[in-house]
């Protein structure tokens, strides 16, 4: 799951990089989004009294239902919306997997034991760490996705990598996922906290790589090297070294193998025929479709096709579907605003003002010591 | 330091009145010759940009480029007890203020009142905005303008703006019925004022949030005559020029007829 400690870390080191903004901003936009993830998200987070939400014949119906309204409160702002989903998995992160498989299997057998003390809190915790997108799931939010005239996009590779071909292809303005490893394949713009709970009224967080890559100092390849040594899905970590000594050496050493040449490997001892390479080729070359063969087209939505899928097979309120309809529509409907920033450039921030920034820095926190 | 003393305190009232809803907190930069104010909307759909020559000030020195983060919701609580016959004077350090001192005079001299103003760090993009030939010119009354935004605002959320010959047209459609208004070249009149004159090289036919617009004509007060400036799927400009000594200009980007 994405780069462990990574959003910290940039909030330590690069507090610039990151800024929060209202969803309405980003109006006009098309954004790519990591459809497993949100699947993902939804299974989890989608509930009524602590149960996945299902229909009368007990299929779940969780994610459909947050596909389906997250989706429509995007483009209700304006945003255009593409899902991208997961293809094969690189076989790096097999290891990932047979962790992840590990992990459910112990959960199920804690949820065994907490259903047989009858312990209600225990059940709901083990039940969610169960939680998988199966197929099953993909599929159905495919074919709502087409039946709601949303362009989705089959990644050959992980999602999170196609993404950010679609953004440097110029396709789309931003990554919309959790997973900060969004930034370690290097996209310009990453969105977090677009598609979660509207009753949270989280602000949207937007990052800028370049703008990571300036307050790490580092450039993509050494920031690469920076989130294999924190913790990647596709190969293991050095033990004993956590975001903070990571930073470091990378910082001093620029690369993972002039680190290992200046470590004591006794006392961090690295993993075993470490492919911490083929970690870093893989973020660096992905598998993925590029960003010209793709063709993206929103169309307008199919409302009684809508409404047969939800209504008819999940026993959704017809009501309230073609609502979501109507504001489906009046999405499409009219002239969308455009945005200057589409026609003047923005013009890079100049010495002047970094040395500023700088100062401010410094006077911050000279300020918090005084108020100590 | 920098200190710029204004014997008309009523142009910085109505400078800030033109910008001060569109842009919450701008970056006043200060060098030798001007301040320029640049800011766009949070939306990034629409920009201002004022310019101020220091010939406008009876008094100007600056010795360094400074940039003043102003709040402009509490520069206009300042500016609200200031005459508009009053003396102005905007002070502050040469390195990096936090803080800007306005002082108000007013004019036979009987009574000063001077305030401070904490800085506030400004974070925004800067746009670069490349000279380009338009298209079309218009050039009218600001107050027929205003009028004109206002008018149409009633009918419907943006207005389409065509221009062709010797004429342009202002229409809007909305939910009740449609709106048109068109005005005819007609430099020949008597007073400036009341003339209108297209100067086109081509026609040109395009949409904007009228929104935008009736806040661009807050400026108003600031001259008698505006310029719009318009070229077919580019910004609008929207031109107020400051007597002979500098001008606000605001950019709005149009609305677009995607064929997806």
């Amino acid at each position: 799951m994405g780069i462990h400690n990574l959003a910290k870390l940039i909030a330590d080191h690069a507090p610039n990089a990151m800024k929060e903004h209202e969803m309405k901003s980003y109006f006009g936009r098309k954004i790519a989004i990591d459809a497993s993830m949100c699947i993902y998200q939804f299974l989890i987070a989608v509930r009524s009294d602590g149960a996945q939400l299902a229909n009368e014949d007990g299929e779940v119906t969780s994610h459909l239902v947050g596909l389906f309204y997250r989706t429509i409160r995007m483009i209700d702002n304006g945003i255009k919306p593409v899902y991208v989903f997961d293809g094969k998995p690189p076989e790096l992160k097999s290891g990932e997997l047979v962790k992840r498989k590990e992990r459910r299997e112990e959960a199920e057998k804690e949820l065994e034991k907490a259903k047989e003390a009858g312990d209600t809190e225990g059940v709901q915790k083990f039940e969610r760490r169960l939680v998988r997108a199966t197929p099953q799931h993909n599929e159905d939010c495919k074919s709502l996705l087409k039946l709601m005239g949303v362009p989705y996009v089959e990644a050959p590779g992980e999602a999170e990598a196609q993404c950010v071909a679609l953004v440097n292809g110029g396709k789309v303005f931003a990554v919309g996922t959790e997973d900060m490893d969004a930034l370690t394949f290097g996209t310009n713009v990453m969105l977090r906290h677009l598609t979660a709970s509207e009753a949270k009224k989280l602000p949207v967080q937007e990052y800028s790589f370049n703008r990571v890559l300036e307050g790490l100092e580092l450039t993509h390849d050494q920031f690469i090297d920076l989130c294999i040594l924190m913790g990647c899905d596709y190969c293991g970590t050095i033990r004993g070294i956590g975001p903070k000594r990571a930073i470091e050496l990378i910082q001093k050493h620029k690369t993972i193998e002039a680190v290992l040449e200046n470590i004591d490997q006794k006392k961090y001892p690295p993993p075993e025929e470490w492919l911490f390479k083929e970690a870093r080729e893989l973020f660096k070359n992905p598998d993925v479709t590029p960003a010209d063969e793709i063709e993206l087209k929103w169309n307008d939505p199919d409302e009684e096709g809508v409404v047969e899928f939800m209504c008819k097979k999940f026993g959704f309120n017809e009501e309230r579907i073609r609502n979501g309809c109507q504001k489906l529509k009046k999405g499409r409907k009219g002239a969308t605003q455009g945005r200057l920033d589409n026609f003047f450039k923005v013009i890079p921030s100049n010495n002047n003002n970094k040395r500023k920034a700088d100062d401010m820095k410094g006077k911050k926190s000279k300020k918090v010591k005084k108020g100590k | 330091m920098f200190e710029a003393r204004l014997q008309q305190g009523g142009l910085l009232k109505k400078i800030l009145e033109a910008v001060r809803e569109l842009v919450s907190d701008g970056l006043w930069d200060c060098d030798g010759s001007a301040i320029t104010l640049q800011g766009m909307d949070s939306s990034h759909v629409a920009l201002v940009e004022m310019y101020l020559r220091a010939e406008a000030f009876d008094h100007y020195r600056c010795d360094r480029n400074v940039s003043l983060g102003m709040n402009h919701a509490h520069l206009s609580k300042i500016l609200k007890c200031a005459n508009n016959d009053d003396i102005i004077t905007l002070k502050a350090a040469d390195q990096d203020p936090d803080t800007c001192s306005l002082i108000l005079e007013s004019k036979g001299g009987e009574k000063t009142s001077d305030f401070v103003v904490n800085l506030v760090r400004i974070d925004a993009d800067q746009l670069g905005i490349p000279e380009t030939e338009y298209s079309a010119h218009i050039k009218m009354s600001a107050g027929e303008f205003q009028r004109i935004c206002r008018d149409l605002s009633q009918f419907g959320d943006a207005v389409q703006i065509s221009c062709s010959k010797q004429e342009v047209k202002f229409s809007s459609t909305g939910e009740t019925g449609a709106a048109n208004i068109t005005l005819s070249h007609s430099a020949t009149v008597d007073k400036e004022e009341e003339s209108v004159t297209v100067d086109l090289k081509e026609p040109v036919d395009l949409t904007f949030a009228l929104r935008f617009l009736n806040l661009f004509s807050k400026a108003s007060p600031i001259s008698e005559m505006v310029t719009l400036s318009l070229s077919q799927d580019a910004p609008l400009v929207v031109e107020y020029k400051i007597g002979d000594s500098g001008h606000i200009r605001y950019f709005l980007a149009p609305k677009i007829q995607e064929d997806e």
